[in-house]
């Protein structure tokens, strides 16, 4: 495995929901000659994920993060664009090679609740993965992990169902599905958030821990940046189906770029009665992905706005990191970047 | 705008209370004569103008202090003794139509849990405006009207949006409504049930933002309850840590977050995400807290805390003044040990620098 | 969407419906073995008035014409003749409309008010043993084939009790007696009350378990809604948010209704034989065992569009009574 190839890439990826739902809409715009509405969940998303490295993915509710999770995992067939696992293109994969990407590339969902087949026990639960790809194994290694994801003694949990275990636990035991399999990617949809406070704090520790241990890399999915900061390399901001920015994590909270992002760490509450928060200055919310206006999707609710935002930003690195981009014509030599634009 | 605009005022306490705590149990009975008792000894005070906030994980019995003190309950569940007292007046054993009459939307009113499924979904918002005018006031129908329209600018809706169906609104805009609706008959006090978990970071923030300005221009008293401890810092004056239907500790939030004096407070603030200090190790609570079939004789976080000894197990704790602090108090009888016993946990990472403090 | 353009919308597909199942009867006729002339021509008829009939139904003509001509006729109400009474069809399947209506349409509704307020004590009223009796009994009513329901009710009240006739609308004398008068006439005799109180039983009887128990689940459900708990904190009184609940509650239930009033109309040939009721149910039977296929045809059109019209109505309803169906979601400008 070269290590010069990212594990996961993503190039220009989009993925289209048409709207209109029935047959009768379709025959409708057939014969008007209406081209039919499209969501742009996701809009030209690029995104490389080393092997080690976690990458966030953030954005509030309807920005298409699930979305691009779902095409990840190939769930959905995008629109357009690639996905490269290896620098393979998954679109040419066979049965085979399918069957393969699925086993190196595992999902932990949100909901624990309702992720766990009740039916299932503990045991029957983490081994199943194996059992679907055909590996031999031994219940020596199914305790084993369920002792590195801390529930220990494992033989007092091989033989339960759900219903006998908490949220935290639950989500350990999802944890160590995803993880049986040796897999080079993890991705995780926001694993945390239907935990308590306490609770959270574990799977965070957890997730840090293991992403080390096991040399996964991992893809961790929210709308809460102040948990995304903790075990992630790197952010992506996402608005409304396009990344607006990303950043190595301490680069982003130090410094934000992007007014979304400037606004989105300012809204975080902090935790202390003495510290006096600016209020972020942004007002209105994300509009709805199907009509959305041209040019910069934030515009309308930027502080910044300008008339150039009319015209669609591309995403620029910083001249002085090259580790990072963001999409906003604040960042620009426009006199330079015009060609660019144009297209 | 400062997010901390109304800090000062507990320098300056109005003493009167507004609401009143006392020895409380709540229990609910569940078939086959079991019960499960919710909520116990739970004693605090609210003071008027005050924002108070109510802190715990889920199911440690904040929301059902919510609904006893508007006689919410289920009708399984009841105020087994104590007393809870409005502006003085007991009202634990009020009847339905008492507290139709005398307590709810007038004196106090509530923003519930989920909005998006509070709002009666086959009504317009103008006709749940009218409804809580017949059954309070003798407005008309217009004159009803009229005080929505006024109320959705005070929120920041749209007048022109006030005949609408609550599902032709976002989550946002239905909270914002719900406030209006909380406004509607100028109550003392308001109850705010977890009012932005829903909500998107960007939205709870504006959301926070007009639910503060309440304080100053409606000279209202606030119960927020909440799991999240950074919006009850930022957000209220006082404020009390509950766990396992027992209180913890309760005092001003400031005290609070100095001097934190029971382990289950220490823990949960170290337990908390802050964004400004992203390498900070977060403490993890272990276990669960107990189910209560009975009412507890014993510390409910004796199971989970490190510092706990057999007298944890010998009786459920008595509230300790934190440094003769009268206002400040904790259910723990190692309180006073705390400082040494907890050193390690006490040491605020403010001492690292926040790495916001770069952001103009 | 406005809540005009959703009527508009719904009317719109019903028409079509309609139209689509006339035509699927005109194309199944023709595809049965053998050819239609000859489904119609059974009696020993020969060549030449085989011819005629032929000639004076079209059924020389190709088919398009056929079909054109098929449509026209039911469009003015004209479904060609019985062959089995030579009476226009139309004339013969009215009053056996009316008949069926007249029973159906009263009993299900019955059925659906009392069945909704029975679900709603079951389910303000859990886990006592009225709950327990009720389903029993309304599960118990409807395992029972309807038919055979049907034979009990009259064993008991007809046979042993002696206080209802057995069978038909009217007996003998008074159809005879009154036979040059309006058919809407029967509806002021008593005597026609009594013959119908029977069938009407057990139509209710049968019916009854779905609402009362969807109506429970449904109550049971929304009381659990947090909007509910809000309404009631906000400082409604329980009369009002009892009406609250049932309105909420009864959502399903609506739906149900006009689907139990199309499907009813299968049980209906059963009933309508056992009772001995003169209602289309019978007749498509007695038209079956006739070979009279214009009659046959045409009463399964009735049957498709009763059920079309049906779901036509809950449609309506439901835009009524729940605005999230009719009226869209139009905010984000």
């Amino acid at each position: 495995m070269s290590s010069d190839v990212p594990v996961l890439e993503l190039r220009g990826l989009e993925k289209y929901f048409n709207t209109s739902s029935g047959l009768l809409d379709t025959v409708k715009n057939r014969i008007t000659r209406k081209s039919p509405t499209f969501v742009q969940a996701v809009d030209g998303v690029n995104m490389q994920l080393w092997e080690n490295q976690v990458q966030g993915v953030i954005g509030e509710s309807g920005c298409g993060k699930t979305t691009l999770l779902r095409t990840l995992i190939g769930l959905y067939k995008p629109t357009n664009g690639q996905l490269l696992f290896h620098g393979d293109p998954v679109s040419e994969f066979t049965k085979e090679e399918w069957k393969e990407f699925r086993r190196h590339v595992q999902i932990v969902f949100q909901d624990p609740f309702n992720s766990l087949d009740p039916k299932f026990s503990v045991r029957r639960t983490v081994a199943e993965p194996l059992e679907i790809h055909g590996i031999a194994y031994d219940i020596g290694q199914i305790k084993e992990m369920l002792e590195s994801v801390g529930l220990t003694p494992a033989e007092k949990y091989l033989g339960r169902f759900p219903n006998q275990l908490s949220g935290g636990e639950k989500q350990r035991v999802a944890i160590a599905r995803g993880l049986i399999t040796k897999p080079d990617v993890i991705l995780a949809d926001e694993p945390a958030s239907m935990l308590d406070v306490s609770t959270q704090a574990e799977i965070l520790n957890l997730l840090n821990k293991l992403t080390d241990e096991f040399g996964v890399s991992m893809v961790y999915i929210s709308h809460d940046l102040s948990t995304v900061s903790y075990i992630c390399d790197k952010i992506n901001v996402m608005y409304l189906g396009r990344v607006v920015e990303e950043a190595p994590t301490k680069q982003l909270l130090t410094e934000p770029k992007h007014p979304y992002t400037q606004a989105l760490i300012q809204s975080i509450p902090i935790p202390d009665p003495h510290y006096e928060r600016e209020r972020a200055a942004v007002g209105g919310e994300p509009g709805d992905p199907i009509n959305m206006p041209a040019g910069c999707r934030f515009k309308n609710r930027c502080p910044e706005r300008m008339d150039v935002c009319d015209q669609t930003p591309m995403d620029v690195a910083l001249s002085d990191d090259t580790n990072r981009t963001v999409a906003c014509h604040l960042y620009y030599d426009h006199s330079t970047e015009k060609t660019e634009q144009a297209q | 705008m400062k997010v901390r605009a109304g800090m000062m005022r507990w320098w300056c306490k109005m003493s009167d209370p507004i609401l009143e705590f006392n020895n409380v149990d709540i229990e609910y009975q569940t078939r086959g004569d079991n019960a499960v008792h919710a909520v116990n000894d739970a004693t605090f005070t609210i003071d008027e103008h005050d924002y108070f906030g109510l802190v715990g994980e889920s199911g440690c019995g904040k929301s059902t202090i919510a609904d006893a003190i508007v006689g919410g309950l289920d009708d399984n569940g009841e105020i087994s003794s104590g007393t809870i007292r409005y502006k003085g007046t007991e009202i634990q054993n009020y009847s339905e139509s008492q507290f139709n009459k005398e307590i709810r939307w007038k004196e106090i009113s509530v923003i519930p849990q989920s909005s998006m499924n509070s709002l009666d979904p086959v009504m317009k918002l103008s006709q749940q405006a009218v409804e809580i005018a017949k059954y309070h006031t003798d407005l008309s129908k217009a004159e009803a009207i009229d005080r929505l329209r006024e109320l959705f600018d005070v929120v920041g809706l749209s007048e022109s949006r006030i005949h609408d169906y609550p599902h032709q609104f976002s989550g946002g805009m239905q909270q914002r409504a719900i406030i209006a609706f909380s406004l509607f008959l100028q109550p003392s006090l308001i109850i705010a049930d977890e009012p932005t978990t829903a909500l998107d970071v960007i939205m709870q923030d504006q959301i926070l933002d007009h639910i503060n300005s309440l304080k100053e221009e409606w000279e209202i008293s606030m119960l927020m309850i909440t799991h999240d401890i950074s919006v009850v810092f930022e957000n209220c004056d006082t404020m009390a840590v509950m766990h396992g239907g027992q209180i913890a500790e309760a005092g001003n939030v400031v005290d609070l977050f100095d001097r934190p004096r029971h382990p289950y407070a220490i823990l949960l603030q170290n337990a908390f995400p802050d964004v400004r200090y992203p390498d900070r190790e977060l403490a993890v609570i272990e276990g669960h807290p107990p189910q209560l079939r009975e009412k507890p004789d014993f510390c409910t976080f004796a199971d989970r805390c490190p510092w706990s000894i057999a007298e944890c197990y010998e009786g459920a704790p008595d509230p300790q003044s934190v440094e003769g602090d009268e206002d400040h108090q904790a259910w723990c009888i190692r309180a006073n040990e705390m400082d040494e016993l907890a050193a390690d946990h006490l040491t605020k990472p403010a001492e690292g620098r926040s790495i916001l403090e770069d952001i103009q | 969407m406005s809540r005009l353009r959703y009527f508009a919308h719904r009317t719109a597909i019903t028409v079509a419906l309609i139209f689509l199942v006339a035509s699927s009867l005109f194309v199944f006729f023709r595809l049965m073995p053998g050819d239609y002339s000859s489904l119609l021509v059974q009696q020993g008829m020969n060549a030449d008035q085989i011819a005629r009939l032929e000639a004076k139904w079209g059924l020389n003509a190709p088919l398009h014409e056929q079909y054109v001509r098929y449509i026209t006729n039911l469009l003015t109400a004209d479904a060609g003749q019985s062959f089995r009474h030579n009476a226009p069809v139309w004339d013969l399947v009215r009053p056996r409309i009316i008949n069926s209506a007249i029973l159906v349409f009263p009993a299900i509704t019955a059925t659906y008010i009392i069945g909704s307020l029975v679900g709603t004590v079951i389910g303000r009223y859990r886990g006592g043993l009225f709950e327990k009796s009720s389903i029993i009994t309304v599960s118990v009513f409807h395992s029972i084939p309807d038919f055979f329901l049907g034979i009990l009710l009259i064993a008991a009240f007809s046979q042993t009790i002696n206080i209802f006739p057995t069978s038909g609308m009217l007996s003998t004398e008074t159809a005879v007696m009154i036979g040059g008068e309006p058919f809407w006439h029967r509806f002021f005799l008593k005597e026609f009350w009594m013959h119908y109180a029977l069938p009407f039983a057990t139509i209710t009887l049968y019916f009854m378990q779905y609402p009362a128990l969807i109506m429970r689940n449904s109550v049971v459900e929304v009381s659990n809604q947090e909007f509910l708990h809000y309404h009631r904190l906000k400082g409604l009184p329980r009369p009002a948010l009892l009406r609250k609940l049932m309105r909420h509650a009864s959502l399903p239930v609506v739906t149900l209704y006009p689907i139990s009033l199309a499907s009813s109309i299968s049980g209906l040939v059963l009933i309508e034989i056992v009772f001995n009721w003169p209602g289309i149910g019978r007749l498509l039977v007695d038209s079956v065992l006739a070979r009279d296929f214009p009659v046959i045809q045409f009463v399964f059109l009735v049957a498709a569009v009763w059920v079309i019209l049906g779901n036509f109505l809950v449609d309506l309803l439901y835009g009524v009574i729940d605005p999230r169906v009719s009226v869209g979601n139009d905010n984000n400008e």
